[in-house]
């Protein structure tokens, strides 16, 4: 198949996206396109909250992946995990959106859609109280996150969290996190 | 040192102050703020009763990680006050950035020590 990078960028554009990474994240790579995201925004003369709200979104949404890459590193399939991320940032008539995907472990889905569905069912009020509780919580040792980045990513966007599941193999699957900003 | 990932941390032992500057998403934020929780643990558990310690934070972006190292932070300042030590938190933030306002304003909540909350106007 030939490599039709105008194909790409046409189907970039129609979907809105602005900004777009695919690989691994290291915390270099996301605090130069933190950087970018942030540049680009600021051009676009929004109020400094809801850059704020985009950006913070994007930095939970890469360290949720990158953590996650980490966190599999001693897995047979740790490689293609932690290659498997991908960013796009976009803007709709809507507003802002930061959407993201990774490839996980079967076993690591449940809890992962279960965390997702108990902050759907919550309001700002809800979601506050559960960030308030999360945080007071003792964490194992060794944690790489604080286990408040959904909820987080949920207080600031303008519409529920939208995820999909889409099976690869009998042990993988890929995770798609939509939020709206 | 401030990097784009984390905060510019100094503390003034003679000014008895405690300043922290900056925007904080580090790699690992428990392995960033382990040594300025150890530090400030053991300056308290040292001090004794009427000591007083100045904390200045001025940080515009927070990710939840590094929140939840803030947390601990006041939290042990919270600890001092109660045992008779002079505290006092002062939170500079943005005047444009509500965000940060309100993520300071949600910390001070559950806290009694003196905490200021002081609005800057943007550098340019």
């Amino acid at each position: 198949m030939e490599f039709d990078l105008l194909k790409l960028q046409r189907i970039l554009q129609d979907y809105g996206v602005l900004i777009n990474f695919a690989g691994r994240f290291t915390q270099e790579i996301i605090e130069e396109l933190g950087d970018a995201v942030k540049k680009y925004l600021e051009t676009e003369a929004i109020s400094q909250n809801e850059t704020y709200n985009v950006f913070s979104v994007f930095i939970e949404q890469t360290q949720n992946i990158k953590n996650y890459g980490v966190l599999k590193r001693g897995s047979p399939h740790g490689d293609r995990i932690a290659n498997s991320g991908i960013i796009t940032i976009g803007k709709t008539p809507d507003g802002y959106f930061v959407c993201a995907g990774n490839i996980i472990e079967n076993n690591d889905v449940s809890a992962l859609t279960a965390k997702l569905d108990e902050i759907s069912r919550l309001d700002k009020a809800g979601l506050k109280k559960l960030f308030k509780e999360q945080m007071k919580k003792e964490l194992p040792p060794g944690s790489l996150g604080a286990g408040l980045g959904l909820i987080n990513m949920a207080r600031r966007a303008t519409r529920p969290l939208h995820y999909s599941v889409e099976k690869l193999d009998d042990s993988l699957l890929f995770f798609t996190l939509k939020v709206n900003v | 040192m401030k990097t784009k990932s984390t905060p510019e941390v100094q503390f003034d032992r003679q000014k008895q102050r405690l300043r922290i500057e900056g925007q904080s998403y580090p790699e690992n934020a428990f392995k960033f703020y382990e040594p300025v929780f150890s530090w400030l643990n053991d300056y308290l558990t040292d001090s004794e009763e009427g000591a007083s310690l100045e904390i200045h934070i001025n940080m515009p972006y927070i990710n939840t990680s590094s929140s939840k190292c803030v947390m601990m932070i006041l939290e042990r300042l919270e600890e001092a006050h109660q045992n008779g030590q002079k505290i006092a938190v002062r939170w500079y933030y943005d005047v444009e950035n509500e965000t940060a306002k309100e993520c300071a304003e949600e910390f001070k909540e559950d806290l009694t020590m003196p905490f200021e909350l002081l609005p800057v106007e943007e550098e340019k």
